[in-house]
């Protein structure tokens, strides 16, 4: 008798925390699931003082950016324009990755939803600051993407690094060495190498 | 009782040790050496040439006076023409090749200025853009575009023999009737690449009373300024690591 009583309490506690807590269908974003971003949001943080943009300063307005503009006009800011062609387009692929998954994950401060803002926090970007050479990275990148082998978006994170060294991945950080991605350009490798050299377990693949 | 008188075989030791001294110092100058020098023969004793023989031109405020010269390093006379001298040195320092030489080659590149109104952001025409190092003059077509030009790549020769800036940094200035002068200083110039950069310009209204121009500073890139602070970093201030998130 008593064992039947434990017996039904138990169940009525699961079938409780059963209805409370209803199992949620939790899909990860993924290429096959999401479109590629035709726009982003960066907010705009104040200045400070010498006139440039603070990444502890206030949020002044939240600019809509078209997706591609946004990455040519990040490129620049991040890498260096004089790089080699793989490294640029290293970079081209990381900042693409980057402000795709912030634009699957929006924050809201002070009042403000946005995807990315327009410092260091996220992404350094500059408008109108878009040159030749790394425009040619970002539009040889369109249709492409970096995910997991499922094809799940995640972010790409990337770091300066040291000058002159090959900036071999710390404890598996999965973030890129820029000065790193220039140092295995000049010895050769191309884009895909660079980016399987910093992020383990990636794929390249095509986006719709 | 012992003697404190030493004995035969240590004098003959210290006498040879001061022949030996004496014998080592430097001889007085002989008179032929500089004529040796100049014809680029043998060097006599004695008489080793340590800098580069100026080669001509008059004396510089800043030089030494002759009678700071040493003794027994002679000196050629200053009207001394030697062809037989070496031009440049790689400590010297106007040798370009010098890293901590200021006179350095400057790097060409190409750039081309976009003028817009900065609250429509549409391409102005008819603008005139000023690159001020070079005093060149362009107007802006129908794009808003100057037409490409020859950019020095003018790096900051303070930080140079430091960390040498990654661009070259320029000013341009541009007038268009109805709006504000514009200036943009620290426009980035990168070797080898074609460059680009954009100027605003704001149009004048009725209640503009101060017209004065408009100044955009282009910020350094951040790749250089996280070069520049661990430059100069030292064991205690670690900041956040050898290897920042």
């Amino acid at each position: 008798m008593k064992r039947l009583l434990i017996g039904s309490v138990a169940c009525a506690m699961l079938s409780f925390l059963g209805l409370a807590l209803p199992p949620q269908a939790h899909a990860e974003n993924t290429i096959y699931n999401t479109s590629l971003p035709s726009i982003v949001r960066v907010a705009i943080r104040e200045n400070n003082s010498s006139g440039q943009p603070d990444p502890r300063g206030r949020i002044i307005w939240v600019q809509t950016v078209p997706f591609e503009q946004y990455c040519e006009d990040v490129l620049p800011n991040e890498w260096m324009p004089s790089w080699h062609p793989e490294s640029l387009r290293a970079g081209a692929m990381a900042i693409k990755m980057f402000a795709w998954y912030h634009h699957l994950h929006p924050v809201s401060i002070d009042g403000f939803t946005f995807d990315v803002d327009n410092t260091v926090n996220f992404q350094t970007y500059r408008s109108w600051s878009r040159q030749t050479e790394t425009n040619q990275a970002v539009e040889s990148l369109r249709g492409y993407s970096y995910v997991k082998p499922n094809g799940e978006i995640i972010e790409l994170n990337y770091r300066a690094g040291y000058r002159e060294d090959p900036n071999w991945q710390y404890r598996n950080a999965q973030k890129m060495a820029q000065w790193g991605s220039q140092y295995w350009a000049e010895r050769g490798r191309t884009y895909i190498q660079i980016l399987q050299f910093y992020y383990a377990e990636r794929a390249l693949r095509r986006v719709r | 009782m012992k003697s404190w008188l030493p004995s035969g075989k240590t004098l003959g030791v210290c006498l040879t040790a001061i022949a030996l001294a004496l014998w080592s110092l430097p001889n007085t100058p002989d008179p032929n050496s500089t004529s040796d020098l100049h014809t680029g023969s043998s060097i006599s004793s004695g008489a080793i040439p340590t800098m580069a023989v100026p080669v001509e031109g008059p004396a510089q405020p800043n030089q030494s006076p002759p009678q700071n010269q040493t003794p027994s390093r002679p000196q050629p006379p200053s009207n001394a023409v030697n062809p037989a001298a070496p031009k440049a040195k790689p400590g010297d320092p106007t040798e370009p090749t010098n890293k901590f030489s200021p006179y350095v080659p400057i790097p060409k590149s190409k750039l081309r200025i976009r003028v817009i109104d900065g609250r429509t952001e549409r391409p102005i025409e008819g603008a005139e853009v000023v690159l001020i190092e070079t005093e060149q003059r362009f107007k802006t077509g129908p794009d808003g575009f100057t037409q490409w030009m020859d950019a020095p790549v003018l790096r900051d020769p303070r930080y140079r023999p430091l960390v040498a800036e990654l661009h070259g940094q320029l000013g341009a200035i541009a007038y268009r009737n109805g709006y504000r002068d514009s200036i943009q200083l620290g426009i980035r110039v990168h070797d080898g690449v074609r460059n680009e950069t954009t100027i605003w310009m704001y149009r004048l209204g009725p209640g503009d009373r101060r017209i004065e121009p408009v100044l955009y500073q282009v910020p350094y890139h951040r790749l250089w300024l996280i070069e520049l602070a661990d430059r100069f970093r030292s064991k205690s201030q670690p900041g956040e690591g050898p290897e920042r998130p």
